[in-house]
C-alpha cells in the first residue's frame, strides 16, 4: 500500500468525525500559532527599530562622542571635560571612520529685514552633516570643506525656518543675521520632521568653525562619527577611544553606540521568545498528549476494524502506518491552520506598523517540521498497539 | 497445482484461560481436494471456529500442521501469514465484518489495496465481483444501507476478489432469513462450480446437505467424515 493511499484513508477516517478531529488539533494549532506569531513579531520589531534608527541617517554604524568625566552625570555641563575641533580632525584620519561631524549647538534668533524668527537650534556642523543625517539641501547647496576651513559665514535653513522668514520666496543668496553676524543663505534643507522632540525643519545650519567664532567657544558639544560599516564599528570605537585617551591624557569622554539600543532590543526579544516559546512548547506538548489520547481511544473503538483488515491480509506494518499517518495528518492539518492564523496575524501587525510584510521561510518550515514531529511522537505508541493486536481476538472484540 | 488444497494433520489447539487449559481441538486430521465444497458441523463449542481460524492463518495451532495449497503454514512468520490470508484465503464471517464507513465497492476492493494493486484496476475488479454476486446496482451503498443478505454478498465478493485457493465461511447464513440463506448457498454453489474450493461451517443439516461432504466435529475431535449427494439450488434470475 502506498503512502498516498494511507493519507486518503486517514482523511476518510478523520472527516468521519470532524468535530473530534478539530478539537484534537487545537493544541497543535495554538502551539504553532504562538511560534509563528512570535517569530513574525520578533522580526517585525527588529525591523521596526532598525528602521527607526536608520531612517534618520544615524544608522547602526553611527557613534556619538560626548565630553564626560568618569562618575559625572551624563550630559552635565559642569564637567571639566572638553572635546575640540582638532579631536574631530584626528578622528577623521582613522581608516575605519568615514564621516565626522563635530557640533556646536545653540538657540538663537534669526533676522531678515524686519522679520525675526527664534529657532531652537543653530547647528554648527561639518560638511559631512548631510551624509550622517541623510538631510540634503532641497534648494541651493550644502557648504563644503573649504567653507568650513575658511570659517565662512554661510547658512542653510530648515524648511519651517525658511517659511517663517521668507514666506514662499526663495531665500538663496539673501543675507540674514544670527546674533548680529551677517550670513549668506546658500540653501534650504529638505523636510525631515522631528526625532525625539528635535525639529529638523526649524533650524539653521552653519559651519562648525563659524559657530565657534560666532558663539565664542572652543568647546565641541558632541562629535558624530559614521564608521565605514556596521561590522567595523566596534573596531572603530576602540580606535577612537584609544586615540582620544592618548590626546587628552585621560578618558574624559564617552562613546555612545547604537549597539546598546540593538542589545536592549535583543534582550527584550530574548525574554519574549522565552515566554512565548514556553507557551508554545507547553501547548505543543499538551496537543501531542491530546492526539495520543484520541488515537488510543480510536484504536480501541476500531479493534474490530483492525481485525477485519488483518483477516483480509493487512500486515502489522500496514496497520501501524495507517494509525501513524492518521496522527500525523491531524498534527499537520493543525499545524497548517496554526501557520495560516499566525502568518495572518503577523502580516496584519506588520501592516499596522508600516513594515514591509515578510514571512520567514524557516519559521514556516519549522512549524511544519514541529507538527510532523508531534504527530509522529504521539502516534507511534497507539499505532504500535493497533499493529500488535491479535487478529482472532480483534475479530471477536465486541 | 496439487490435488489437495488443504491437508490437516493432528491439529491441536489449547487456549489458556489464566491457569486453566481449554482444549478446543484435540488432534483433527482431514484433507480437502481441489474443487470440493465441504461443510463442517458440530455442537456449539466443539471447535469449528477454532479450526477455521487455524486453516485461515488467523491463529497458530498448539501442535499439528496445516498445509495450504502445498505450503505448510506452521513455520511461517506473521508477514507471510498475512500474505497467505491476502492471496490464498477468502474469509466470510457470520457477522459480515464489513467496514461501516466504506461502501460496497471500497469494502470489496480492500484485499487488493493490501496486495498493492493499482486503484483503477481494483475498482474494475471489485465492480466485476459485485456484479457476479448480483450487486452490480448497489456498488455505492454503505453497509447500513443494505440488507443482511446483501452485506453477506459484499463479503463474498471481497473474499473472492483475490481469486483465493480456498474460501472459508464460518456460519455465513447464521444471521440471515431463509430466503437470503438460499441465495447465499446458491452463490456458493455457483462459485464452487466455477472452480473455487469452499469450506463452510454450519449448524443446520438443511444447509449442509447442499455441500458435497460433511465433516462432523465433537469436543474438538473428528466424529465423522461423510460424502453426500449434494442438492443444487437453482439461482433465481
Ligand atoms: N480465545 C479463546 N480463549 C479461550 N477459549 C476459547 C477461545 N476461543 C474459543 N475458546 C473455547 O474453545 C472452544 C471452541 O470454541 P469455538 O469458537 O471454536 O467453537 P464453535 O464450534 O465455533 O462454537 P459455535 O458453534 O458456538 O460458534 C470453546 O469451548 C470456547 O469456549
Ligand atoms: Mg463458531
Amino acid at each position: 500500500m502506498n503512502i498516498f493511499e494511507s493519507f486518503s484513508m486517514a482523511y476518510k477516517a478523520l472527516t468521519g468525525n470532524i468535530m473530534r478531529s478539530i478539537l484534537t488539533m487545537l493544541g497543535v494549532i495554538i502551539g504553532v500559532f504562538a511560534v509563528i506569531t512570535l517569530v513574525g513579531l520578533g522580526e517585525g520589531a527588529k525591523a521596526y527599530v532598525r528602521l527607526q534608527i536608520t531612517q534618520w541617517g544615524t544608522g547602526t554604524n553611527y557613534l556619538e562622542l560626548h565630553p564626560w568625566e568618569e562618575g559625572s552625570i551624563p550630559l552635565s555641563s559642569v564637567s571639566e571635560a572638553k572635546l575640540t575641533y582638532e579631536d574631530a580632525m584626528a578622528i577623521k584620519d582613522l581608516d575605519n571612520v568615514q564621516y565626522v561631524d563635530p557640533r556646536v549647538i545653540r538657540a538663537a534668533t534669526l533676522r531678515y529685514g524686519r522679520k525675526q524668527h527664534k529657532v531652537p537650534f543653530i547647528m554648527g556642523v561639518s560638511a559631512d552633516y548631510p551624509k550622517i543625517y541623510i538631510h540634503n539641501p532641497e534648494q541651493g547647496r550644502f557648504f563644503n570643506e573649504a567653507d568650513v576651513s575658511q570659517r565662512r559665514k554661510v547658512a542653510l535653513l530648515g524648511k519651517k525656518a525658511a517659511n517663517e522668514l521668507f514666506g514662499g520666496l526663495s531665500p538663496i543668496g539673501e543675507r540674514m543675521k544670527i546674533n548680529g553676524d551677517k550670513f549668506t543663505i546658500i540653501g534650504v534643507l529638505e523636510e525631515k520632521g522631528s526625532m525625539m522632540r528635535f525639529d529638523f525643519d526649524d533650524l539653521a545650519v552653519i559651519p562648525v568653525t563659524t559657530a565657534m567664532d560666532v558663539f565664542d567657544t572652543e568647546d565641541i558639544l558632541e562629535i558624530g562619527v559614521a564608521t565605514i560599516n556596521e561590522r567595523m564599528t566596534p573596531v572603530a570605537q576602540a580606535e577612537i577611544e584609544q586615540l582620544l585617551t592618548r590626546r587628552h591624557g585621560k578618558k574624559d569622554f564617552r562613546v555612545d553606540s547604537q549597539e546598546e539600543t540593538m542589545d536592549m532590543l535583543n534582550s527584550i526579544m530574548g525574554a519574549l521568545t522565552g515566554i512565548i516559546g514556553g507557551i508554545a512548547a507547553i501547548s505543543l506538548l499538551v496537543g501531542g498528549i491530546g492526539i495520543m489520547n484520541i488515537m488510543l481511544v480510536s484504536v480501541t473503538e476500531r479493534i474490530r476494524e483492525i481485525g477485519i483488515r488483518k483477516a483480509i491480509g493487512a500486515k502489522r506494518k500496514d496497520i501501524f502506518v495507517q494509525f501513524l499517518v492518521e496522527s500525523i495528518t491531524i498534527s499537520i492539518v493543525g499545524g497548517f491552520i496554526g501557520l495560516v492564523l499566525g502568518v495572518s496575524l503577523s502580516l496584519a501587525i506588520m501592516k499596522f506598523l508600516n513594515l514591509p510584510p515578510t514571512v520567514s521561510y524557516w519559521s514556516v518550515a519549522m512549524a511544519l517540521g514541529v507538527s510532523i514531529m508531534v504527530g509522529v511522537g504521539s502516534g507511534v505508541y497507539p499505532a504500535m498497539r493497533a499493529a500488535r493486536l491479535d487478529p482472532v481476538d480483534a475479530l471477536r472484540y465486541e | 497445482m496439487s490435488e489437495q488444497v488443504l491437508a490437516i494433520q493432528e491439529l491441536k489447539k489449547t487456549y489458556r484461560m489464566g491457569l486453566v487449559d481449554v482444549p478446543a481441538l484435540r488432534g483433527v486430521s482431514f484433507n480437502v481436494k481441489h474443487g470440493e465444497f465441504i461443510s463442517i458441523m458440530g455442537h456449539s463449542g466443539c471447535g469449528k471456529s477454532t479450526l477455521m481460524n487455524l486453516i485461515g492463518c488467523l491463529d497458530r495451532p498448539t501442535s499439528g500442521s496445516v498445509s495450504l495449497d502445498g505450503t505448510n503454514t506452521i513455520s511461517l512468520d506473521d508477514n507471510e501469514l498475512a500474505n497467505i490470508r491476502n492471496k490464498k484465503i477468502g474469509f466470510v464471517f457470520q457477522m459480515f465484518n464489513l467496514l461501516p464507513r466504506l461502501n460496497a465497492l471500497e469494502n470489496t476492493e480492500l484485499p487488493l489495496v493490501y496486495a498493492g494493486v493499482h486503484a483503477t484496476q481494483r475498482k474494475q475488479k471489485a465492480t466485476e465481483m459485485l456484479t457476479k454476486v448480483g450487486l452490480g446496482d448497489r456498488i455505492h451503498h454503505l453497509p447500513r444501507q443494505m440488507s443482511g443478505g446483501e452485506m453477506q454478498r459484499v463479503a463474498i465478493a471481497r473474499a473472492l476478489i483475490t481469486d483465493p485457493a480456498l474460501l472459508l465461511a464460518d456460519e455465513p447464513t447464521g444471521n440471515l432469513d431463509s430466503k437470503s440463506e438460499r441465495e447465499i448457498i446458491a452463490i456458493f454453489q455457483k462459485i464452487n462450480r466455477a472452480g473455487t474450493t469452499i469450506v463452510m461451517v454450519t449448524h443446520e443439516q438443511d444447509i449442509a446437505k447442499h455441500t458435497q461432504r460433511t465433516v462432523y466435529l465433537k469436543d474438538g475431535q473428528l466424529l465423522e467424515d461423510k460424502p453426500q449427494e449434494n442438492i443444487i439450488i437453482e439461482e433465481q434470475a
